[in-house]
């Protein structure tokens, strides 16, 4: 049996925490869904998330604060961002501040996939 | 006002009668020199006769102490009652009795069918120069001056008879005296003796003179008093126009002392220059011819006063009948009041009509039991029909619009209820212009109790087609600020659009793969589609709200809930705030009353004020971000929203600037929401305010009356007019 990566989504929008999980698994992931980056933070699925979708814009801490705070605890996880606000140009700034990918809502499986593929290689 | 004068006039005239009738008497002993005894009855008789009007008049006039009297009586209109004066004799004897005895008190005796009231005067202090008894039927007999009259003639008949008896008394003595000295010496003593005791008797004459002159200077009195008393001005000429008199009231009218100006020429003291010829024209017109042309009417004329000021009189002008020059009294009264209140009238008359044709409003009355109507002359010019037809229903009609012909006729027919009510109908003119006209018009009952209206109907055309281009450009300028506010919005827009877009695509793909899998997943993909439709669904929504945001469309006017359409604000603005990292916190009110509005501009209002809130708070790090949306019922049957933020507030003294168009605190502002905000919040009859909070920030609201329990139930707006050219809220007038 195959160990499925464990990605972690965290994003305030409930359908979003709805949705990706399912196609996750489809995809051949595990994954556990947070409404907030605190309380990610708090959960203990931080050591063993092996990829973050992460949401930028949330009430409280955004999802690049969630990035920052993680490399200063010294927990380098591969973050894809997801976002809906679709500002083209906050792509390049994230991806030069280590993000493995940015993506866009709505975005496809196939885009995911990559994505995800891609974050998994470079951890 | 014009019975008090008539009253007052009245008592004038029976006074001035009684003064005139004074006069009269005092002029009997003029008459009475050399006349004998029964002379001098007459007279009396005839003189009160004719002054009192009486019905019985009896004299009896005593000589030598008694011994021998004389009867005289005279009989008004009794005489149609009984046959003969003997039957009166019998009554009036039967009434004194024996007067030498005892003095026959005031008595009513039955003459025919009727009471007579007689009352008796002495003649002399006892009534030893014999009595006067006077009957009336009148009820009030005798009255004040019929007594005052009476008992001066019987005084005056006393010395009269005193004088006429001392005469014949004299004459005999002087006849004896020469007998006697011819005759015998000896009776000249005896003579002498009877001489002086006529003496002393003539003594006694005289002092009773003086005591009688003392009760006519009483009369004088009384008159005086009437003079002094009286509230209008009486002042008296003679025929050479000298003044005689000058009552108080005409000292206090024409600010002369009385004795400043008796004697004076009237035309010098209280005639305006102008009109002295004419008054020593007319006076001599009347001494030459009699022919008088003032005498006894009441005129209006001008007087002046000493200080040279002219002012309006009333006059009346009466001859004082007395034989010889003629002398006249003349009544006047100050009427500068009654004229100035009678000019205010016509002034505010003149306003009034002014007002009219100035404020294009006529007005109208009619009578609902006879169906009696009466326009203005601006009515038949707004109708454009000729005042000079008869106006009938049918003629009326042929000017009303067609299709506000229905709601015209209900008003008539409402009419009937007897209720005030204002209602707007148009006209449709034969050059098919169109007229838009307000009606106000108030019932009434008159004295019979017939119900009426009176009403004003006011052309509004110019301010309809005003408020037509204003409502035209409000709403132009709310669509280019609702785009403006919506641009400012787009990265929240395509945020709100790509969420559920975003859950479509996922859940879509995840459906596929579990179809595809082996074997297929149904439950799994039958769930998935159900979030797709179900995210479809959402973003179809944030769509139709955008277009209705984004949307040039004619204003509507509805009944709405104002929780909802904050809601749906809310919910399209819910990314933005987030992204301000705003704290959003709703206070909806329970059961909150619908209101009457546009829906979307209300809505625009709503995004302004959180957008604005939203924008206060973006620089503010120290404290949360909190906004507050709340709804309320107000007291005054209005709903209110309030949007309360901890952003960086507003100077209270620019508080005023805030709505006005243009001014902007922010750098990226064109400063017109505000005052667009404010623009429709008022043509809603509503009001836009903000206030600084206690603590940070501000606190924007406004109120728009809810809408009245009359347009609920009957789901219909007052005014009619509903062409479709308007872009104007059809907000109802007060029903």
């Amino acid at each position: 049996m195959v160990t499925r990566s464990l990605v972690s989504v965290v994003d305030d929008d409930e359908s979003v925490r709805e949705s990706l999980p399912d196609l996750l698994n489809e995809l051949g992931f595990a994954v556990q869904a947070f409404s907030s980056a605190e309380e990610f933070l708090a959960s203990d699925y931080v050591d063993r998330t092996q990829c973050l979708l992460l949401d930028i814009a949330m009430p409280g801490m955004s999802g690049p604060d969630l990035q920052l705070e993680l490399t200063q605890r010294g927990q380098d996880i591969p973050v894809v961002f997801i976002t809906a606000h679709g500002d083209e140009r906050v792509r390049p700034r994230l991806l030069e501040q280590g993000a493995a990918e940015c993506l866009f809502k709505p975005f496809s499986d196939t885009a995911l996939l990559a994505a995800l593929t891609t974050a998994l290689q470079a951890g | 006002m014009d019975t008090q004068f008539e009253e007052c006039a009245e008592e004038i005239g029976r006074l001035q009668r009684c003064i005139n009738d004074l006069v009269s008497l005092l002029a009997l002993p003029a008459i009475w020199s050399g006349g004998d005894t029964s002379y001098i009855g007459r007279t009396v008789l005839d003189a009160l006769m004719g002054m009192l009007r009486l019905d019985l008049l009896y004299v009896r006039l005593s000589f030598s102490g008694g011994d021998t009297s004389v009867e005289m009586f005279r009989i008004g209109d009794l005489r149609k009652q009984v046959g003969w004066p003997e039957e009166i004799g019998e009554l009036l004897n039967r009434w004194l009795g024996d007067a030498s005895k005892q003095w026959p008190p005031p008595t009513k005796i039955r003459v025919g069918v009727e009471d007579m009231s007689i009352i008796p005067l002495r003649l002399g202090l006892q009534g030893e120069y014999g009595m006067i008894a006077a009957g009336s039927q009148q009820a009030d007999f005798p009255t004040q001056i019929q007594t005052l009259l009476l008992s001066v003639a019987a005084n005056l008949t006393t010395i009269g008879l005193r004088e006429a008896e001392l005469r014949n008394e004299q004459s005999r003595a002087a006849a004896e005296l020469d007998r006697r000295v011819v005759q015998r010496t000896s009776e000249l003593a005896a003579a002498n003796a009877e001489l002086r005791k006529e003496i002393a008797e003539r003594t006694l004459v005289e002092a009773r003179l003086r005591h009688e002159e003392t009760a006519l200077r009483r009369s004088e009195a009384r008159k005086a008093a009437i003079l002094d008393s009286a509230l209008d001005c009486i002042v008296t000429m003679d025929h050479e126009s000298r003044i005689t008199e000058f009552n108080p009231a005409a000292e206090r009218t024409f600010g002369y002392r009385r004795d400043e100006v008796m004697g004076k020429k009237l035309a010098d003291v209280i005639i305006p220059p102008e009109l002295r010829a004419p008054h020593r024209q007319g006076l001599a017109r009347y001494l030459a011819t009699n022919e008088a042309h003032v005498l006894g009417l009441r005129i209006e004329t001008t007087a002046m006063r000493a200080d040279g000021t002219v002012f309006p009189v009333e006059l009346a002008i009466t001859r004082i009948a007395f034989d010889g020059a003629p002398s006249f009294t003349g009544y006047l009264r100050d009427i500068t009041e009654r004229k100035w209140a009678e000019e205010e009238l016509r002034r505010s008359e003149t306003f009034l009509a002014e007002a009219r044709r100035l404020s294009s409003t006529g007005g109208f009355s009619k009578r609902i039991a006879t169906g009696e109507i009466r326009w203005s002359a601006e009515v038949y010019q707004m109708f454009g029909l000729d005042p000079a037809e008869p106006l009938t229903h049918e003629r009326m009609v042929s000017r009303v619009h067609p299709e506000d012909v229905h709601a015209f006729n209900e008003i008539l027919k409402q009419q009937e209820r007897g209720v005030d009510y204002e209602h707007d109908y148009r006209l449709l003119m034969p050059d098919q212009t169109v007229k838009y006209l307000h009606v106000v018009a108030h019932a009434v009952c008159d004295v019979d109790g017939d119900l009426g209206y009176f009403g004003a109907v006011q052309d509004v055309t110019q301010r309809r087609l005003a408020d037509e281009a204003l409502a035209k450009a409000r709403s132009d300028l709310a669509h280019v600020t609702r785009l403006t506010s919506v641009g400012a919005m787009t990265a929240s827009i395509a945020h709100e659009v790509n969420q559920p877009l975003s859950g479509i695509v996922t859940n879509a793909s995840t459906c596929l793969r579990m179809l595809a899998a082996d074997p297929p997943n149904v439950a799994g993909a039958r769930e998935t589609a159900r979030r797709t439709i179900r995210d479809a669904n959402r973003a179809s929504d944030v769509i139709t709200r955008l277009r209705a945001l984004f949307s040039r469309r004619e204003a509507t006017v509805e009944t709405m809930d104002l929780n909802e359409a904050a809601y749906e604000v809310i919910a399209l603005s819910l990314s933005e705030l987030r992204r301000h990292r705003v704290i959003l916190r709703q206070e909806f009110a329970d059961d909150l009353p619908p209101v009457m509005g546009d829906r979307i501009q209300l809505q625009q209002v709503i995004l302004n004020l959180v957008l604005n809130a939203s924008d206060a708070m973006s620089t503010v790090e120290d404290r949360p971000r909190r906004l507050v949306i709340s709804t309320a019922a107000e007291d005054d049957d209005h709903v209110r929203l309030m949007v309360q933020d901890t952003g960086v507030g507003f100077d209270p003294q620019s508080a005023k600037r805030l709505f006005e168009a243009f001014y902007t605190t922010k750098s990226g502002g064109m400063g017109i929401g505000l005052s667009v905000s404010r623009s429709i919040i008022e043509s809603h009859h509503g009001r836009l305010w903000a206030v600084p909070n206690d603590g940070p920030g501000a606190t924007f609201a406004f109120s728009i009356p809810r809408t009245s329990e009359a347009v609920i139930r009957a789901g219909v707006s007052g005014p009619v007019w509903t062409s479709g050219v308007t872009d104007t809220p059809q907000i109802p007038r007060k029903l």
